[in-house]
């Protein structure tokens, strides 16, 4: 249900942007409520408690120049002195003014609309999610004495947002909940491995985790047993997971639009050419597909779009928050998105995927002569303006002859590239899956939730 | 906000509590090609509250959030339902820890400034450093912080400490020839000094420049490789966070007390100690999140662990005599080296990577580079780009060499450069 606050402050949080727009050209105010909760449970400790949440306000301001934005978490006071505090924090040196940008002021096109996806979180009890951890947990644990610890972590959380402009009313409410296993087992070594599971469902979840203690498991088995990777250039498939990364490490970061204001982003120059192989398509939206980064509106309060990015091996279009695309006089895609209601709205990634192909994965597998096929994200930075890119890969198996092997290696670092990572692609699969339980940094900060994936691709990468 | 003390005191259920404050201010410039895209101020109070609840089974504990729109009578339901989650929790029973009233406001300069003042200052600084004809900064962010941190809990701890902290986030460019190139700086200090911004946005500037110049080699090397502040930094922060109390008594540690975690030294030893503060440190604390004052702990001595340091909680479990409270900084011993004893080799020295990915548990060291200086018996240097390097990270440790000069990089003090062998340039 959405937040009885934010529906309780609506009348001042109107009655401000109205006072505000004698001041400024365009006023608008994102308002949070959100709430999560944790539960975990290891070997030795347990926890319930809450989890990421937030209760705020950040205002937008055009003053016909440039932008301002305030955020605040007090709103108790009355409008009158709410406005003085505005104009005095976000008060400018003559220096800045006289620095200051000539922006159009943003398109505030009318729209009133609530938007509602309920979960089911409500349903079961704090001892409930619990002792669900604690059976997953005691399972694992159960299945071999040299599993050092198993942690179970179950995290719902839900949003909601308040948008007031002039001419916009939106609110938001939906959850999200990711769940993870990690084991800690030492044969020899010590390794960790994990399995996740994530939905809006939770019951779903709670079904579905289980169902991955015996394949998590073994990885850890072989993970114990993995070997360095002999650095190399290889034929490679990517599984799910990693195939999301390279959308996102190569692409995604590449067409965040305020990269072009900037001149950060080569992808500017490559608009309408070919940047991938020709059987390559990729998308970025939060209505893309549903995970952890779909939402229906973004901290700027524009609609959530699916923005294909790459279309048949051709750069069509990029992301962008509200500033960006106001600089570039183009229209915003619903990606302006906040680490919270105290930082800056940034162009950001939601929902990054490559479409699925034609190919069958076991045809991909089958016509490697020796290579690796890689599996699960660990990190990835990018290089929008060089279009170099870094993914780390939990770990890999070697195929040889068409067969994956019993040969595990860990970590693999595939780095290159983007153009002659992304022209390699020579065959993706027919099956796709978007993973929702990243999250992803602007630079080294600004986190946000993010999901990618998409379908396996056979390509042709350094590893290291 | 309500006074949450009174109520947690009025909720007989409730066996200790824990309340913390943190007060923000911040002014934040953001500019693009030198013109201000945004300005921005935050005011914002953050209180996060932690229950504790003795019971037959252990003891329990269980946090929420206050903020300034919570009612008395939500508070109160929060406090209710935090005591029933802390009775879900049998944790070993520990004590939380008992203190006094304090008061510290870390020395900074950046007080004597109106915040929006300072953060003019800070980016006419970086942008004066740019006195090259092909060199831009397309994009700068300032960031000036003061924050107001307050920790009470129910045996007597009331300790305050205000800090003030820069960022400065630029993407230095060189356009020339119609090509153009980028390095990423993340600067932050606690002390403004106009110079030593300038000297650290101009060295950033040459580097740019250099990085438009290199080329990929076209062989794989193996020779020796120097890495920064930066990157030891991410070599200790591995090293050391498994040396937490809380890894430890989740056996999540992969050394112990008296393993050594460098085999077989051929190189300099690693003496490394944790500790609360660090000159010019932005992560520099008096005290943790649970009000404990921090006591600096040698964890690595000579390349053997010493010990651990963390929590209150956790140290009780593992039985310390002195807890050390949740540090941050890190500090490792200098050597002896100097750039001129790498005079007449072959080696590579790495300025701007996509990140040092280290892994423990697979024994790995390894990342991408954006750029590095590849030196030839001569002492020429030649920028190079397009690499990776990866090796064993046991085998990099047992031949660590030290410099003898000291840097200070976020929460890391200690050599300013150190070389690694047996890595892979490929």
């Amino acid at each position: 249900m959405f937040s009885s606050y934010l529906n309780g402050i609506r009348g001042k949080a109107k009655e401000l942007v109205n006072e505000l727009s004698k001041s400024f050209k365009y006023v608008s105010l994102l308002a949070t409520d959100n709430t999560g909760v944790a539960y975990m449970a290891d070997r030795r400790n347990s926890v319930v408690r809450e989890g990421a949440g937030e209760c705020g306000f950040v205002l937008k301001l055009h003053n016909g120049k440039a932008f301002y934005e305030y955020s605040f978490s007090d709103i108790s006071k009355s409008v009158k002195e709410l406005c003085e505090q505005v104009l005095t924090k976000i008060q400018s040196t003559q220096g800045q003014n006289e620095a200051q940008i000539e922006c159009d002021i943003p398109s505030d096109e009318p729209l009133v609309k609530s938007f509602i996806r309920e979960s089911d979180f409500d349903k079961f009890s704090d001892s409930e999610i619990l002792q669900f951890c604690k059976d997953v947990r005691d399972s694992l644990l159960a299945m071999d004495e040299k599993m050092l610890n198993v942690t179970v972590i179950v995290q719902p959380y839900t949003v909601s947002k308040l948008f007031i402009s002039k001419n916009r009313e939106l609110d938001q409410h939906y959850g999200w909940a990711n769940a993870f296993a990690v084991v800690t087992y030492r044969d020899g070594k010590i390794v960790r491995a994990r399995e996740g599971s994530n939905g809006y469902i939770l019951a779903d979840i709670m079904k579905e985790l289980p169902t991955k203690t015996e394949k998590l498991y073994k990885k850890a088995v072989n993970l114990s047993k993995a070997k360095p990777i002999e650095p190399g250039f290889y034929d490679v498939i990517t599984d799910s997971s990693i195939t999301g990364l390279i959308a996102h490490e190569a692409f995604g970061h590449g067409v965040e639009m305020d990269q072009f204001v900037k001149d950060r982003a080569l992808a500017k120059e490559y608009v309408g050419k070919y940047v991938a192989s020709p059987i390559t398509n990729m998308h970025d939206g939060a209505g893309a597909t549903l995970s952890a980064a779909s939402y229906f509106f973004d901290d700027d309060g524009v609609l959530a779009h699916d923005t294909l990015i790459i279309k048949d091996g051709v750069l069509v279009a990029g992301i962008s928050d509200l500033v960006s695309a106001t600089r570039l006089g183009t229209n915003p895609t619903g990606n302006g998105r906040r680490e919270s209601y105290k930082r800056k709205a940034y162009a950001r990634m939601t929902n990054t995927f490559f479409a699925p192909g034609k190919d069958k994965l076991e045809d991909m597998i089958a016509s490697v002569k020796h290579g690796y096929m890689l599996f699960e994200t660990n990190n990835g930075m990018e290089d929008p303006k060089n279009w170099q890119i870094q993914c780390t890969a939990e770990y890999g198996i070697e195929i040889i002859d068409g067969k994956l092997t019993d040969n595990y290696v860990s970590p693999v670092v595939m780095s290159g590239y983007v153009p002659d990572l992304l022209k390699s692609i020579s065959m993706i699969s027919n099956d796709f899956e978007v993973i929702g339980s990243g999250s992803c940094g602007k630079g080294y900060k600004e986190w946000v939730r993010v999901a990618d994936g998409g379908p396996a691709l056979k390509v042709k990468v350094k590893l290291a | 906000m309500i006074d949450i003390i009174s109520l947690l005191k009025e909720n007989n259920q409730v066996s200790d509590f824990r309340v913390k404050w943190l007060l923000t201010d911040s002014y934040e410039a953001f500019y693009v090609h030198k013109k201000v895209e945004a300005l921005r101020a935050v005011t914002a109070e953050e209180c996060s509250v932690t229950v504790y609840v003795d019971h037959e089974k252990g003891k329990g504990e269980s946090s929420f959030s206050l903020y300034d729109s919570t009612t008395v009578e939500q508070a109160k339901r929060k406090i209710e339902l935090s005591v029933e989650r802390a009775k879900m929790i049998c944790n070993n029973p520990y004590q939380i820890p008992a203190g006094d009233t304090a008061f510290y406001e870390v020395e900074s300069n950046m007080n004597k400034y109106e915040m929006n003042d300072l953060c003019d200052k800070i980016a006419s600084a970086v942008f004066k450093a740019n006195t090259f004809e092909h060199g831009s900064l397309n994009a700068v962010e300032v960031f000036v912080t003061k924050r107001k941190e307050n920790i009470v809990n129910s045996k007597g701890i009331n300790k305050t400490q205000i800090t003030y902290s820069a960022m400065v986030e630029a993407i230095p460019t060189w356009t020339e020839g119609g090509e153009s190139v980028e390095l990423y700086e993340n600067y932050r200090f606690t002390h403004f000094d106009e110079a030593e911004v300038i000297k650290e946005i101009e060295g950033k500037m040459v580097e740019v420049r250099d990085r438009r110049i290199a080329k990929k080699p076209t062989v794989p090397m193996s020779c020796p490789v120097v890495i920064g502040g930066n990157e030891i930094s991410s070599l200790l922060d591995e090293l050391c966070s498994q040396l937490n109390y809380a890894s430890v008594y989740s056996h999540a540690n992969v050394h112990s007390v008296g393993d050594k975690l460098q085999e077989n030294p051929v190189g300099d030893k690693l003496t490394v100690t944790m500790k609360g503060e660090i000159e010019g440190s932005p992560f520099s604390s008096k005290f943790d999140d649970d009000g404990l004052t921090l006591i600096d702990k040698t964890i690595v001595e000579d390349g053997v662990v010493k010990g651990y340091f963390g929590s209150n909680r956790f140290g009780q479990y593992l039985g310390e005599k002195e807890i050390t409270g949740n540090l941050y900084c890190m500090s490792l011993n200098l050597g002896n080296a100097t750039k001129a004893s790498l005079n007449g080799k072959q080696y590579v020295e790495l300025i701007s990577l996509s990140g040092l990915q280290v892994d423990l548990y697979n024994d790995y060291i390894g990342g991408e580079v954006r750029l590095a200086y590849l030196y030839n018996e001569n002492g020429e240097a030649t920028p190079i780009t397009g690499i990776s390097i990866s090796g064993s990270l046991k085998e990099a440790l047992n031949g660590i060499i030290l410099s003898n000069k000291k840097t200070v990089k976020g929460a890391y003090e200690g050599p300013d450069f150190a070389i690694l062998s047996g890595l892979t340039v490929i």
